[in-house]
Order: structure tokens, then C-alpha cells, then sequence
């Protein structure tokens, strides 16, 4: 069972749509990442999946629960959904990780010392919130998110407002979250970043999922050949080539690169150079978006 | 449940507005007991500590203190959105209207310690004039400030106490109404000014006869008329039941 999915999730703010039939799914262990211009909806989406906000149309379902019909739904998840996560001032972080672990019904005191030790907050535990830095306030955000052990975490710009050493904190928790089977689905806007273990990316723009990206197992060749515009529609035309795009005067083409080349020669195609490529996110979407 | 309430009920001594309001509803009998120009305003010449007290809650009654419950109620829910603990809060499995529930309880029992305040200040300013027996009233009895002749301690405080309780009553609908504004609007500002703006809007219904029995602010001076309590109570329960009811009916599926 997918331990995150939307079905045809929309919302609409009287007549004006600002998501329209969102579906994705996310399964267990799994790094969904969410990308998207300002104003994409990126941030609307992780509103409606955290239950926040009430879609006004479709479903948002975590382990097969819908989160705006039970409450007890959210058991299940773990969220950031503020840059920097939101705490009571007054409080130090150890007394509002207390607060929040009596919400979420986690009983070990244990608990607490060990999210604050694995976000590297133990020096500053027993301070109050309100003398924390913005880094210092989002890595407790991500604390009080993983406190009661979620099965989904949702995360809304998790690295915002963090160093260099916060951000490759963060991002070596989300992985090791995913290996231990959380399905993680994180907006960013630094693609780069996640791209090396993210599972997918999904690409928002004007309310709309444009595409998802599968990123893992995923083979690009790249080619070039003259002329390009004569060899992209060849190749477009293969059965053994999954998707062929122009990238500047070269071809990115996922699919049998020597069916490809095997092709290009009998038809004559000057080939200049063929080899695998690591597949360019932030290029892809960017065009992506552009097109849209 | 329990330990949510008494969260909500520590959560509500950190705002601004129950700061500053419990300070006034202490200081406000001082005032009283030392200003000058009672006589010359009211034709009043203090004859007991007991009357410190009397006059303190019917000063703060005219708005103060409907004011100060009125804010606090508003700032309750406006400044959790505001530093925005309230989505927190609202991430974790428990019930939406849970969680209003003990916030409103932490309310409604805002104005009891308002009061308790204002009576315990009262107290201490009253005592340069005396606790005991003295030739007058309460001016919440018969006779009003003048009283019926001799008033054992025993009776004014009977007195002071039904007002006060009276009075917490009449403000318990003003905490609900304000919440609900609170709901609807996710602002302190907006909350305070809706809810004081439909209690000068009621007032003004006084100009439609048939409606003025069941009005929210034909009870607003019930401390003052015991012997209208009866129905009074059971209205201004109704009113602050309704607003509750109302404001966990739309915080229920408000969007934050």
C-alpha cells in the first residue's frame, strides 16, 4: 500500500483555482520531491496533505486513511510545514518537544533526549525557543516532525534558513529516514540537493502537476548527431527510446543506445559523440516549467 | 484532556493582554479608593473597605472589564496563529474541536480570575476604610451606597460575592462570542473589534422592544439585578453555548 496518496487533490478560493486534480503517490521508503515556481502551489499542496487546509475536491490519503475525514489519520505523519518551524517562545525546546510528544501520544521521555541528540540540539535543549537561531528553530521543527516515529513525513522547505552543515544534516536524516521505510515528500526549491537520493520529483506549475520524474534507475545517453533537429525525430520514432529531447546542440534520449546508434548510421546521420550522462534535474526542469 | 486544559490555561497567563489586564483589575480599586473627586461625582462619601470593592467591579463592568475578557479571548487564537503554534498544534491526531474545547474552558474561567482580581485588590485597598460593620450599602443591595442602616460584614460580603459571580457570568458569553470571532477571522485586531463592535450593534437593538429580553446585552449589568438571574443565567448560558457550538462548527474546517 502507498503510505502517501492523493487522488485528484484541488482546491479553489471562490472561483479562482490555485490546485487542480493533483494525484501522486508516494510508498513506503520512498523520496518524493516537490518542485515549483512561487506560487506553483507547492505550498497550498502541503497544506491540504497535512490536513491543514480542506481541498474542494478529491482526497488525500495517508496508509489508506483520509487525513480530512479522521483526525487519528495524522498519527501517521510527520510534519514541517512552517521556514522556521513555529514554537512556543517561552518555552525551551525540551519543554516543547514535551508538549508536542503529550499531543502525538509518545510516552518515553527517552524519546525526546534522542531526536534533540540526532538533530544536534542537545547543548541548546534547555533554552528557551524564543534565544534560538532560525537554524537552530527548523532543526527542532524536524525534531518535533520525527518525534512520535511517523510512517510519512511532510516536509515544507526542510533546509530553509539553515547552514551548509545544517542543510547536509538534514538531508543525511531524510535518507536514513527513507532507508528505515519513511516515505518522505519534501518542496524544494534546491534540486541539486536532492536529486542524489530523491526517488521522484514531481514539477508544480500554475496548479497543475506538469510531470514526475522518476530519478532512480533512471539511464540518460547523451548524443550528438547532425543534424540534430533530423536525428531527435528518428530517434523519437524508435520504439526501443523512452523520451529524446534537445539540450543545446545535443540530444538527452533515455532508451538502447546501441539501437539508436544502429539507426542514426543507417540513416545516414553524422554521429560526433554517444555516451551515458547523469541526468540533468535542475536543466530538465527548467525547460519543463518554461514550456508550461 | 485535563492536562490540554490546564496548557491552554497556562498559555493564557503569557498573554499580553491578560498581563496587562489582570494588573488593571488589581490596580483599578486603588484608584477608586484614593480618588478625590467621588463626592463631588458620584455624591459618594466612603464609609467601608466593602464599598472599595463594590465600586471597583461597577466601574470595571462599564467596559474595562468586558473589554480585557474581550482581548483576551481574541488573543487567545489570534496570537497562536500569529507566531503560528496553532498549525503545530493542529498536525498532531487529536480533534480540532478538542482543542477549542480546552481553550474555551481556559477562557471561561478568565473572567472568575478577573474578578477574584479585582476583588482581592478591593480588599487591600479597602482596608485604611475598614472591613467591619458600618452604616450604609454595598450599593449592590437595597438602598444602593446608602444602604438600609447597619451592614454586618457578613452580609456584604454575601452581596459582593453573588456580584461577582453574577458578573463572571455575564462576561462568559463575551470570551465565546470573541472566540468565535477568533475562529473566523485567525486575527486578535479583527476578533476584539467584531465582537465589541456587536455589542454596541446589540445596544442599539434596545430601540426594538420585543427583542430586547433576549438580547445578549439587556444582561450585561446582571450583577446588578439578582432578581432578574433566572432568566438572565439561562440566556446568557444559551449565548455563550451557541457561540462555542458555532465557533467548533467552523474551526472544524477552517483553512490555515
Amino acid at each position: 500500500m502507498e503510505a502517501l496518496r492523493l487522488e485528484g487533490l484541488g482546491k479553489r478560493y471562490g472561483r479562482k483555482p490555485v490546485l487542480q486534480g493533483v494525484s501522486l503517490s508516494v510508498r513506503p521508503g520512498e523520496v518524493y520531491a516537490l518542485a515549483g515556481p512561487n506560487g506553483s502551489g507547492k505550498t497550498t499542496l502541503i497544506r491540504l496533505i497535512t490536513g491543514l487546509a480542506f481541498p474542494t475536491e478529491g482526497r488525500a490519503l495517508l496508509l489508506g486513511e483520509d487525513v480530512h475525514k479522521s483526525p487519528k489519520a495524522r498519527r501517521h505523519l510527520g510534519a514541517l510545514v512552517e521556514a522556521p518551524a513555529a514554537f512556543y517562545p517561552y518555552l525551551t525546546g525540551r519543554e516543547n518537544l514535551r508538549m508536542q510528544a503529550f499531543l502525538a501520544g509518545v510516552r518515553e521521555e527517552g524519546r525526546i533526549g534522542e531526536v534533540l541528540a540526532r538533530l544536534k540540539l542537545l547543548s541548546v535543549a534547555d533554552q528557551k525557543v524564543g534565544s534560538y537561531s532560525l537554524g537552530q528553530r527548523q532543526r527542532l521543527g524536524l525534531a518535533a516532525a520525527i518525534l512520535h516515529r511517523p510512517k510519512v513525513l511532510v516536509l515544507d522547505e526542510p533546509t530553509s534558513g539553515l547552514d551548509p552543515e545544517g542543510v547536509a544534516l538534514v538531508h543525511g536524516l531524510l535518507q536514513e529516514l527513507a532507508q528505515e521505510g519513511v516515505a518522505v515528500l519534501l518542496s524544494t526549491h534546491h534540486l541539486q540537493e536532492v536529486s542524489p537520493y530523491a526517488h521522484k520529483v514531481g514539477i508544480l506549475g500554475g496548479g497543475r502537476l506538469l510531470d514526475e520524474v522518476a530519478l532512480s534507475g533512471r539511464e540518460v545517453f547523451r548524443l550528438e548527431a547532425h543534424p540534430p533537429e533530423g536525428a531527435l525525430a528518428l530517434l523519437k520514432g524508435l520504439p526501443q527510446v523512452a523520451s529524446a529531447r534537445l539540450q543545446g546542440e545535443a540530444i538527452l534520449f533515455e532508451g538502447n543506445p546501441e539501437a539508436v546508434l544502429e539507426a542514426l548510421l543507417k540513416e545516414g546521420y553524422r554521429v560526433k559523440a554517444l555516451h551515458p550522462e547523469r541526468f540533468d534535474l535542475l536543466s530538465y526542469y527548467q525547460e519543463r516549467v518554461r514550456h508550461a | 484532556m485535563l492536562r490540554l486544559f490546564f496548557f491552554e490555561f497556562y498559555k493564557l497567563f503569557r498573554l499580553r493582554s491578560v498581563g496587562l489586564g489582570l494588573l488593571f483589575a488589581f490596580l483599578l480599586p486603588f484608584l477608586w479608593a484614593l480618588a478625590p473627586g467621588l463626592k463631588k461625582v458620584y455624591g459618594l462619601v466612603l464609609a467601608s473597605g466593602w464599598q472599595v470593592i463594590s465600586l471597583s467591579l461597577l466601574a470595571g463592568m462599564e467596559f474595562l472589564f468586558p473589554f480585557l475578557v474581550v482581548m483576551a479571548a481574541s488573543e487567545a487564537l489570534g496570537s497562536e496563529v500569529a507566531q503560528g503554534t496553532l498549525k503545530t498544534l493542529l498536525l498532531r491526531p487529536l480533534p480540532r474541536s478538542l482543542l477549542l474545547l480546552a481553550k474555551l474552558f481556559a477562557l471561561l474561567l478568565y473572567p472568575f480570575l478577573l474578578l477574584s482580581v479585582s476583588f482581592l485588590g478591593g480588599l487591600l485597598a479597602g482596608l485604611p476604610h475598614g472591613l467591619g460593620p458600618f452604616y450604609g450599602g454595598t450599593g449592590l443591595g437595597e438602598g444602593g451606597f446608602a444602604g438600609t442602616g447597619l451592614l454586618p460584614p457578613g452580609t456584604a460580603l454575601a452581596e459582593l460575592l453573588r456580584a461577582h459571580l453574577l458578573a463572571g457570568a455575564v462576561l462568559l458569553p463575551l470570551s465565546a462570542l470573541a472566540l468565535l470571532y477568533g475562529v473566523l477571522f485567525l486575527s486578535t485586531t479583527a476578533a476584539a473589534l467584531a465582537a465589541v463592535a456587536t455589542l454596541l450593534l446589540m445596544r442599539l437593538l434596545v430601540a426594538f422592544p420585543a427583542l430586547t429580553p433576549f438580547l445578549l446585552t439587556t444582561y450585561l449589568d446582571l450583577h446588578l439585578r439578582p432578581q432578574a438571574a433566572g432568566l438572565g443565567l439561562s440566556l446568557l448560558l444559551i449565548y455563550t453555548l451557541g457561540f462555542a457550538l458555532l465557533a467548533a462548527l467552523v474551526f472544524e474546517r477552517k483553512d490555515l
